[in-house]
């Protein structure tokens, strides 16, 4: 049980981060459902687990949780879903410099970026395999530091970084792959 | 620098990651090589992409009553069913009760405040792979013997080996549905952070009836110094 000193703690500290706990949930389990079920797991772990957070930066200790609760959940209740047939060879090109030059947006009469574009982006971030996925969700979507990627995925800052630069390749290469067959080019 | 070096620094470039130094070497290179400038160009497109195509999410406003509530007016108890969460969100008051009868149901084994006093406050402390399997077995006649001990493992070097997913004891039996037969029992697991750092073993690895602790050494003095429980090696 916590003090009420701790439970205001608590509040102060965890609370403001519900979006963004909610939002890696999001794209870690890809269900709506999971997502909210792995975020109560989550705050209930944090409240248990209270006094074990060092500092007043309740962000990324909260995340770590976050993804813990999420990858748990996945294994307990879904196994299987984690299997993802993703074939490097086809999505990623080889090269750095080819697979870095984005399609998008190519063609300014294709009115701004479309839905249809936007949901491109999403379906292609949403296929890439569990740890390349968080790599990107947590540095681009969530602004997150390699510092603070680090103490949430549990690896050395290297590692962060050799995942970061694959996983933008990776995805790079996927959503120009995605493109030119959606444009027959 | 070269092409490949700044192929190396690209990443951490874009993400200001880099000392001042390094970024602008980076920089020089970039303005006379095409090549690198096109990398970088990629780099930007798919930041600006992925910010045009993901808005930040919001949580459900079930959820964040549903927390609130939670952080305010509960003993940590056991998640409900996101099915549940509208009906809570709309009853706070049976919202409330459901709680507590959620934890009641979790535990109906555990004595009240007007209960025989105490037990034994005990914390093993399992630092080897070897021999977890007559370990255990130790501790079920400690527990059968004294039923009303109160235990904690904290697990740290090799010994948090059979805490880890996937593990089996000599039968083929998973270590989780024993460590779970214990925790029904009262006995906490606990794991040690820092071993985990240094051999880089993921914590997602760890099996969900266990704890993460920041230092299993920590844990063990704090146990024993401010806690009041007896030290058993293993």
């Amino acid at each position: 049980m916590l003090s009420d000193h701790e439970r205001e703690q608590f509040e102060r500290l965890l609370l403001p981060h519900l979006d963004a706990a909610y939002g890696l949930a999001r794209w870690l389990t890809r269900n709506d459902e999971w997502a909210e079920d792995a975020v109560q797991e989550a705050y209930l772990r944090a409240l248990r687990y209270f006094g074990s957070l060092r500092g007043d930066d309740g962000r990324p200790w909260l995340l770590g949780i976050v993804r813990n609760a999420c990858f748990d959940l996945l294994d307990r209740e879904h196994p299987g879903s984690q299997t993802e047939p993703f074939d490097e060879e086809r999505h990623a090109d080889a090269n750095m410099a080819a697979g870095a030059l984005l399609v998008l947006p190519v063609n300014p009469e294709a009115a701004a970026i479309g839905r249809a574009e936007r949901q491109l982006v999403r379906d292609c971030l949403a296929e890439l395999p569990r740890d390349f996925r968080e790599a990107i969700v947590l540095r681009e979507l969530q602004g997150c530091s390699y510092r603070d990627i680090a103490e949430i995925t549990g690896v050395p800052i290297g590692t962060v970084m050799s995942r970061l630069a694959r996983a933008r390749r990776l995805l790079q290469g996927t959503i120009s792959q995605r493109v030119k067959e959606d444009t027959g080019t | 620098m070269n092409c490949i070096e700044v192929g190396r620094l690209l990443n951490a470039y874009v993400d200001a990651e880099l000392a001042l130094e390094r970024s602008l070497a980076v920089e020089d290179h970039v303005a006379d090589c095409a090549r690198c400038r096109a990398a970088l160009d990629g780099q930007g497109a798919l930041h600006s992409a992925l910010a045009r195509s993901c808005a930040p999410e919001r949580a459900p406003d079930r959820l964040r009553t549903w927390v609130r509530r939670v952080a305010r007016d509960t003993p940590a108890t056991k998640p409900v069913r996101r099915s549940k969460l509208d009906w809570l969100a709309a009853a706070p008051g049976i919202a409330a009760l459901l709680i507590v009868g959620a934890l009641l149901i979790a535990r109906p084994w555990q004595p009240g405040a007007t209960a025989a006093p105490e037990g034994t406050r005990v914390v093993y402390h399992i630092a080897s792979a070897n021999d977890i399997g007559a370990n255990l077995r130790t501790l079920k006649n400690h527990l059968d013997a004294e039923p009303r001990s109160q235990v904690v493992v904290v697990a740290h070097n090799n010994g948090i080996e059979f805490l880890l997913q996937g593990a089996r004891d000599e039968s083929g039996r998973a270590y989780a549905e024993i460590v779970r037969g214990f925790r029904e029992r009262g006995v906490d697991f606990r794991v040690c952070t820092n071993t985990l750092t240094r051999r880089q073993i993921d914590p997602g690895t760890v099996i969900r009836e266990a704890a993460l602790v920041p230092s299993g050494i920590a844990e063990i003095s704090r146990l024993q110094g401010k806690e009041g429980y007896v030290y058993l090696r293993l």
